[in-house]
């Protein structure tokens, strides 16, 4: 891993797990109060000595491992686009589907038998009761049906 | 120089997760919903012939 990687640099520090702490920077909040690493080796507390001198001292793997002492994350590693959306999509369909296996369970040892009322015959003569009350005449299911002809208009 | 990031779980397998994930959606909720008895209570304007309920 080059020093651009994160942890690299502050492997040996000990850090806070949860994200939800003030260390973490973010785009919405740049500038955290407290830096990443907080316990510093030996080598990591003489760095930050030196950074209090000028600046044009440090070396490039100095400044960027100074950068990682301070950062967990660099704008463009909090920039790059994750697929992490894909396998959370992913199991939300796939959970969706399983209630579509416990929906069958249900109908095969759950559901009561059905009831005399929902067989096709009874079904046919409520029709037929519906249409003799001239039942939701104007847009509904007797508006449909001619009652000249007996037969559903076309 | 930037080193290339090494792919995550989500790069090598978020396609397979996701496209296995929405197969299995897709093929379950057709079969429970065709399959396997519901009844979809669907209008009988045009559908259902009535047929005389009265005592004959």
């Amino acid at each position: 891993q080059g020093t651009h990687s994160p942890g690299s640099a502050a492997s040996s520090s000990q850090r806070r797990m949860t994200p939800y702490v003030d260390c973490y920077a973010q785009r919405s909040y740049p500038m955290p109060d407290e830096p990443y690493c907080t316990e510093l080796s030996e080598e990591q507390r003489a760095l930050k000595e030196k950074e209090k001198g000028s600046w044009a001292q440090l070396s490039q793997a100095e400044k960027v491992a100074l950068y990682r002492l301070q950062f967990h994350e660099t704008f463009a590693e909090m920039n790059h686009r994750s697929n992490e959306w894909k396998t959370v999509m992913g199991c939300v369909f796939f959970f969706i589907g399983f209630t579509a296996l416990v929906i069958w369970w249900q109908r095969v040892y759950v559901f009561p038998k059905k009831v005399v009322t929902l067989t096709e015959e009874r079904k046919a003569q409520q029709l037929q009761r519906l249409l003799d009350m001239k039942s939701n005449p104007i847009q509904g299911l007797s508006a449909h049906w001619d009652y000249e002809k007996k037969e559903w208009k076309k | 120089s930037h080193q290339k990031k090494t792919p995550t779980f989500h790069d090598k397998y978020g396609n397979a997760v996701l496209a296995g994930g929405s197969i299995f959606c897709i093929s379950a909720w057709t079969y429970t919903a065709t399959q396997i008895g519901i009844e979809w209570n669907l209008s009988p304007v045009g559908r259902v012939t009535p047929k005389e309920w009265r005592d004959q």
